[in-house]
């Protein structure tokens, strides 16, 4: 089927992984992880004294799209490295190797390159309770989907939000430095930051922006509601300023998880809202529905004055619904149906996914 | 046409092969359910009461030594039940909630959380506490 060997090599590689041991991942059908099975750690010992071990977490995807008519084959592989030294430094690395494959006019087949990707190489030193200082190249704090929801096995559905290029760099990272951290302002509400500086850098695929900006949100645990903006001043071609507001809410009493974003450039704005519904409360098939979610997000993207490859050249609405079924903690199949309706014509998308992650200590991850 | 097809086949074998290895390691690992009558809430209710106005139990006072102990096993219970509400409140803002992984390597997961999705310091201290035990 696939005459690329580079093709079959990654989805070689996608079957090794998925049939790898997994003796460590466990069903994740309840909101609590289960026993440590694992450990014979001593409770009775101070868990700060526990000294962390360098971890590989590898997490790997295997997507068919069906794109108004056209098939895509989309294998991926995301390593992500975290290596700590002494009590307040951590390195932390991700690459990605990924695909496309899609058949070409007049031969048979699937085709495509293997992309390789450093998503970021980062030196963290934790410099107070308050507040982490680092350096190297980062994701860029652009509201939260970047940051936060992009790794394949994290994200609700196999797409992009449409709003995702905005404010995060031609690359979805910068280069530089940045502040951040995370504390409890009162009993009620915790308040994080990150303030970042991004220097230009041309060099493909790591190149980056001339740019400087914030994060700031607040959470509030009780309502687990967490609601914050982005700003971001461009430093380099129209001397742009962006804005995005960002919100997450997952109601205490119910299995639902609302998400939301939007954005604001002089290339273009838009918005998204995700809702996640686990079936854990259906008082029926509870076996099999307890592993179920069901998503839905609902976009809109509309073009800015100023021109850019990085972002869709028509204004678009984008509507998708999926489901979701963990087989255990890291392995899950996906499902998703979306259409999009732009000017020049409106799509059916079908997603079909697997994704899979796994975590593993690089040393002995036992105390001793 | 017959490259579409190949495609269904590719996915549907992946679907199936990950299914029959899902489901054989999910009844391995599955745990066993939890006891209704001992839920964190009536645990934590349990705990906020102060120890002068429970009723009066029949036993026999314990020993200083014992008496000790038992404090100690009640603000590691209390710390736990805490450290699995702010794991709840932290860690599900953004994925489901993951297995526990052996100790130092969830220690190291946990300082890379500290900085990717700014938990707090306490957040932090308390989740590593009731992740590792």
């Amino acid at each position: 089927m696939l005459k690329n060997h580079r093709g079959w090599l990654l989805l070689a590689t996608a079957l090794l992984l998925q049939a790898l041991p997994t003796g460590q991942v466990f069903a994740q059908s309840s909101d609590s992880p289960p026993p440590n099975t694992q450990s014979s750690y001593d409770q009775s010992q101070d868990p700060e004294a526990i000294k962390p071990v360098p971890v590989l977490q590898t997490s790997a995807a295997f997507q068919t799209v069906f794109d108004a008519g056209e098939t895509h084959i989309h294998p991926l592989l995301t390593p992500v490295l975290l290596v700590p030294f002494g009590s307040r430094w951590l390195f932390e690395a991700r690459g990605t190797f990924e695909s496309d494959l899609a058949q070409q006019p007049g031969v048979s087949g699937f085709h495509g390159v293997v992309q390789k990707e450093e998503e970021y190489a980062q030196l963290d030193f934790i410099a107070s309770p308050y507040m982490t200082v680092t350096v190297g190249r980062f994701l860029t704090p652009f509201g939260i989907f970047n940051e936060r929801l992009y790794p394949v096995w994290i994200r609700n559905l196999a797409s992009d939000p449409l709003t995702l290029p905005i404010g995060i760099g031609p690359s979805n990272a910068s280069t530089g430095a940045m502040i951040r951290g995370g504390f409890k302002a009162n009993k009620h509400f915790n308040i994080n930051y990150a303030v970042y500086y991004s220097t230009l850098l041309t060099v493909s695929p790591m190149d980056s922006n001339r740019f400087a900006g914030g994060r700031a949100g607040i959470f509030i645990p009780k309502a687990r509601l967490e609601i914050g903006g982005s700003y971001q001043h461009l430093l380099q071609d129209d001397h742009s300023n962006l804005f995005g507001f960002h919100m997450a809410w997952q109601p205490p009493k119910l299995p639902l998880n609302l998400r939301a974003e939007t954005a604001r450039s002089s290339v273009g704005s838009g918005y998204w809202v995700e809702s996640v519904y686990g079936l854990t409360q259906v008082p029926f098939a509870q076996n099999q529905l307890r592993h179920t979610q069901v998503v839905a997000r609902m976009q809109q993207f509309f073009t800015g004055p100023v021109p850019a490859n990085s972002v869709l050249p028509v204004n678009t609405n984008m509507f998708e619904f999926g489901v979701n079924y963990y087989f255990m903690d890291g392995l899950r199949a996906m499902s998703s149906y979306g259409r999009q309706f732009a000017p020049q014509g409106n799509g059916n998308v079908w997603t079909l996914a697997l994704t899979y992650r796994l975590v593993t200590p690089l040393g002995r991850g036992e105390v001793q | 046409m017959k490259n579409r097809k190949a495609a269904f086949a590719a996915t549907f074998t992946l679907l199936a092969s990950s299914l029959v290895t899902a489901i054989a390691q999910d009844q391995k690992n599955t745990p066993p359910a939890p006891n209704p009558a001992s839920s964190p809430n009536q645990q934590l209710a349990a705990l906020a009461v102060p120890a002068n106005s429970r009723p009066a139990s029949t036993d026999k006072p314990s020993s200083p030594p014992e008496a000790a102990r038992a404090s100690g096993i009640h603000d590691n219970r209390a710390l736990r039940l805490e450290g699995e509400k702010r794991f709840q409140a932290n860690c599900g803002r953004c994925h489901m909630a993951p297995p526990k992984f052996p100790p130092r390597a969830m220690a190291t997961i946990l300082r890379h959380m500290r900085v990717r999705a700014l938990i707090t310091d306490e957040d932090r201290r308390l989740i590593l506490r009731y992740m590792t035990e």
